[in-house]
């Protein structure tokens, strides 16, 4: 039987010697994926963090609260599965993709409007940041909506729009679930001090005489 | 208000989260995927904090430094229930168990938030949203892992018939309970254990596995005065190994 130093390993019973491989597994054989939007403080606009992988928009908000917001100030998480998501193409820096897009045909008014949540990319390689909300019929009548709403203004890269009802949103009430997440100073390496311990440890043999 | 049975209380709730904290962080590194791992780990993590806020409540009252508490009683002295301490079996079994234990804890905490003893309502009114949140995740893997495989399903419901016995000891009464529910301290555990069984009920309902009959299943006593299992004591060794190497430490 296996011995280590970890008793946990120990405890194990595996076999000593050759690890046997491990069964192939089909390519890609994995969740599929949900992006996550996280909201630093009352009020302010929900940013996006990055993607999970998850069986579904329940274990995916788990999954993000773990990755996304163990560390830093957070009220408040969103999530959607990228399936969900429609992207623009983009921009350059500097340029406003709404400009680019032709989304000027009048979309067929069919179908009742439903809301739609619009995030905007300002920069690249910075975030999709929450640029707020409009009533549609379709994708292409929510960047039109978007576009007048809030889309003339400044340079947007990028444009994000997702259905309201595929977005799952933390509660108000939740906001309690993060409060003490700033104190959790042990999660931090630089809460060890550990450079702090080396150099006094090295300062003090410096000044034993050697044996 | 009777000192005694607020550290009565203060010790049972302390030691509860110590060990199933403990139990948890030995998933670190073994999960079933990467962020079930972190997940286990961060509400240890969770629990530990816990049991050290309680810990200085205590070493205000008079008992030693938490540290000492924490690592130098032996099983004897511990007043946990019993159900934190048991190994964590397969995956099954540490999951059904953090939805058992965990869905009586924000119980606990939802309560003595309310409490008219100050310090432990200050306390429980910081920490709830943590112990919040471990339900949440609880729940969700119940609800999801009771709904699929039939394989999970066997798993889950053999487990959960298992550890019901146990689970029924998390509510063993304390010798001063009457003094802490006239006090306004919390109601009790017998009105902790109706809002726990309605609580985990509602979440069962809504998957394919069953409670089974309470009556049947006799509640393992005996966790809250220092009769323990026989995994408790290598769990305690297990744990202050390091702390014993040299006690006065600076970590």
């Amino acid at each position: 039987m296996l011995k280590s130093l970890d008793p946990r390993v120990t405890r194990l019973n595996l076999p000593d010697g050759e690890v046997p491989p491990m069964e192939e597994k089909p390519e890609l054989d994995q969740f599929e994926t949900y992006e996550a939007f996280h909201q630093k403080k009352d009020g302010a606009a929900h940013t996006y963090v990055g993607p999970v992988h998850a069986p579904n928009e329940d274990v995916a908000f788990l999954f993000a609260k773990e990755q996304y917001s163990r560390r830093f100030p957070c009220v408040g998480l969103w999530i959607a599965r990228t399936e969900n998501i429609q992207v623009t193409p983009y921009g350059n820096d500097g340029e406003n993709v709404y400009d680019m897009l032709r989304i000027e045909e009048t979309a067929e008014q069919i179908e009742q409007p439903e809301p739609y949540e619009i995030f905007h990319l300002k920069k690249r390689g910075k975030a999709h940041t929450h640029a707020g909300r409009v009533m549609a019929t379709s994708y292409l009548n929510a960047l039109q909506e978007a576009k007048q709403a809030f889309g003339e203004k400044s340079p947007i890269v990028n444009v994000w729009v997702v259905k309201s009802k595929d977005v799952l949103q933390s509660a108000e009430d939740d906001k309690d679930m993060w409060t003490t997440v700033p104190e959790k100073k042990y999660r931090e390496a630089i809460a060890y001090k550990v450079m702090d311990k080396i150099t006094k440890y090295k300062e003090e043999r410096k000044n034993t005489p050697a044996q | 208000m009777n000192e005694l049975a607020i550290k009565d209380l203060l010790y049972k709730l302390a030691d509860d989260q110590l060990i199933l904290g403990h139990r948890n962080s030995e998933w670190t590194g073994f999960g079933p995927i990467l962020e079930e791992d972190i997940a286990f780990s961060s509400m240890a993590q969770d629990k530990i904090g816990h049991s050290l806020a309680f810990y200085t409540l205590l070493h205000e009252l008079g008992e030693a430094e938490p540290d000492t508490v924490a690592f130098t009683r032996n099983a004897n002295q511990f007043h946990n229930n019993q159900l934190v301490e048991l190994p964590n079996g397969e995956y099954d079994f540490s999951l059904i168990r953090h939805f058992l234990y965990d869905n009586a804890e924000i119980i606990r905490f939802e309560m003595l938030s309310q409490s008219s003893y100050e310090p432990i309502a200050k306390v429980a009114m910081k920490l709830k949203g943590e112990v919040k949140y471990h339900v949440l995740h609880a729940n969700t893997w119940i609800k999801n892992l009771g709904t699929s495989t039939e394989e999970a399903l066997i798993r889950l419901q053999s487990s959960l018939n298992e550890a019901l016995p146990y689970a029924l000891g998390m509510f063993e009464k304390s010798t001063y309970e009457q003094e802490l529910i006239n006090a306004g301290v919390y109601a009790g555990e017998e009105a902790v254990k109706s809002e726990w069984l309605k609580r985990i009920q509602a979440v069962l309902e809504k998957t394919e596995l069953r409670l089974p009959d309470l009556k049947s299943k006799e509640p393992k006593l005996g966790g809250r005065y220092g009769e323990h299992t026989e995994h408790l004591q290598p769990l305690l060794d297990e744990m202050a190994e390091v702390f014993k190497i040299d006690p006065t430490a600076e970590w």
